[in-house]
């Protein structure tokens, strides 16, 4: 059975979380195979996305994605808070960590439509309401990581699993993982309120952080914050959840496959 | 001879207030609160079928946002922007068109721009004279932020209840501070481009009652600031206070259901 835990988003509640997860199973080479096997059996003329967000969305690829303060604030406030040193202040990690983008640009390391790419090309003002939404993100994170108690690592990069012959990448959205003797637990941040498809949002993550964890082992739960509710919600990391967030993701792989033959048509 | 120099406290020095007398960390209020929220619910008749969704606009009695002009929307919407700038540190010359033109360049205020081509030339000329006066009254009043406040801007918060039966949606344009230190330190400012009236002061208890409830403890002040006039009121957050919210949202759940 998949159970989909609610608490507040408080220290207590956050560290009952953590504290009470249970072992967490492990994905074989037999699940890696029947997952792509699955993923192949829907063809495909592009490469393919899949994460949580297109779970959450029930397959539906919305309307692309396009650069805006809201898109990068996660990207640069994430960077910025990582350079925390004795006299961090997200202002001036902002700051900077758009300046190393905007120098990036300028050495020609960045690609066409890259985060530097499209900061070159706002003035001033552009640039300082793009630092006011990352300064959100980065103090989000600083307020996440003294709830958590400093037992938290912050991680910098989504963890991604490639299906070969399927052109097919998956991606688990992680932004702190609690490392134990047990097994870890892994949190992730969101914007709003729980919808109705958080549970398999979270059971999409799970999976494909399992999937892209080399020995397969699942987090023992994967939590997920929504600070501007005030919740959190949590899945284990039981053979039945990664079941389910496997199916989900190839459900999300069949409804885009259509999606683009209509258009197509 | 003496003279007398009246030094007018700016929102930043408000805002700290005197950090030694700052109250411990309320952590039990918000759990009575929530009841009392599902009692209101109950008592209006909201479910989870028909959920009610309540926002600070809707207890703006005198001005409804409804009501409100798509020039008086748009000088909400410059403003706004310009006090994300103000807090980053950041002077503006002439407001209008620097905002437009980053608008244009970040291309997510698709609406402003087709509102801000709506106006006639004279409109046009008003809106920019306004937002000059706005933002000179917001730089004047703000004083200087320091960064280990923490400050962040136009905060979101959308806190449900009573099973998904009511939900409180919110925006506070300033928040500093943090909820997790063991005295109250989280202070929020809501800037508006309105004069300062008794609908202020529900809005005020408005964003109170939302980051309780969004956070489990009670914030340290809540503030508004007119940017017309420059006139602010700053008040302490109490549980009584905070019982007034509920009140405030009870008259307005019953008044939104019946409608």
């Amino acid at each position: 059975m998949s159970t989909l835990w609610q608490r507040r988003c408080t220290a207590t509640d956050i560290a009952d979380l953590v504290a009470l997860a249970p072992a967490g199973d492990r994905l074989d080479a037999t699940h890696r195979d029947a997952f792509g096997a699955r993923l192949r059996s829907i063809p495909t003329m592009e490469s393919r996305r899949l994460d949580a967000w297109m779970v959450e969305h029930g397959g539906h690829a919305g309307r692309g994605f396009v650069w805006s303060p809201t898109t990068a604030r996660r990207i640069i406030g994430t960077l910025a808070y990582s350079r925390q040193h004795a006299a961090w202040s997200a202002n001036a990690a902002v700051r900077d960590e758009i300046a190393d983008q905007l120098a990036s640009f300028a050495r020609g390391y960045t690609r066409l439509g890259s985060l530097g790419h499209w900061l070159s090309g706002l003035d001033a003002v552009a640039l300082s309401l793009v630092e006011s939404e990352a300064v959100n993100w980065a103090l989000q994170l600083l307020d996440v990581a003294e709830l958590l108690g400093g037992s938290a690592t912050l991680e910098t990069t989504d963890g991604y699993y490639h299906v070969a012959g399927a052109q097919t990448t998956v991606r688990a959205r992680r932004d702190f993982t609690i490392n134990g003797p047990e097994g870890r637990v892994i949190l992730r941040i969101r914007s709003g309120r729980p919808g109705k498809s958080a549970g398999p949002g979270l059971r999409a993550d799970l999976v494909a952080d399992a999937l892209a964890t080399p020995d397969g082992q699942a987090a023992r739960r994967f939590i997920g914050l929504w600070p501007e509710a005030g919740l959190a919600l949590a899945v284990d990391g039981t053979m039945d959840n990664l079941r389910s967030g496997a199916r989900d993701l190839v459900r999300a792989a069949v409804v885009q496959r259509r999606e683009r033959l209509t258009k197509a048509a | 001879m003496s003279s007398l120099t009246l030094v007018r406290e700016t929102v930043a020095a408000a805002l700290r207030g005197t950090p030694e007398t700052r109250p411990l960390r309320d952590d039990a209020t918000a759990a009575g609160l929530r009841a009392e929220l599902a009692d209101v619910v109950f008592a209006c008749g909201a479910s989870t079928d028909h959920p009610l969704v309540l926002r600070s606009s809707a207890l703006r009695i005198d001005r409804g946002v409804a009501g409100a002009s798509s020039f008086a929307l748009l000088r909400g919407l410059y403003v706004a922007a310009a006090l994300r700038l103000l807090v980053n540190g950041h002077s503006m010359a002439n407001p209008l068109d620097e905002l437009s033109v980053a608008f244009d360049r970040l291309g997510s205020e698709g609406d402003v721009a087709a509102m801000l081509a709506q106006l006639s030339a004279d409109d046009r000329a008003r809106l920019e004279a306004e937002l000059r006066s706005h933002v000179s009254v917001l730089s004047r009043e703000l004083g200087t932020i320091p960064p280990n406040w923490r400050p962040r801007t136009m905060v979101r918060s959308a806190v449900v209840l009573a099973g998904g039966a009511l939900e409180l949606r919110d925006q506070v344009d300033l928040v500093v501070g943090t909820h997790l230190s063991p005295v109250a330190s989280l202070a929020l400012l809501d800037v508006t481009t309105s004069p300062l009236g008794p609908d202020a002061e529900r809005v005020m208890r408005y964003h109170a009652l939302v980051s309780t409830l969004r956070t489990g403890s009670l914030p340290l002040r809540t503030a508004m600031l007119s940017s017309a006039t420059g006139e602010r009121w700053t008040v302490d957050v109490t549980p009584e206070l905070l019982h007034r919210a509920v009140a405030d949202i009870a008259s307005c759940s019953t008044m939104a259901v019946a409608a």
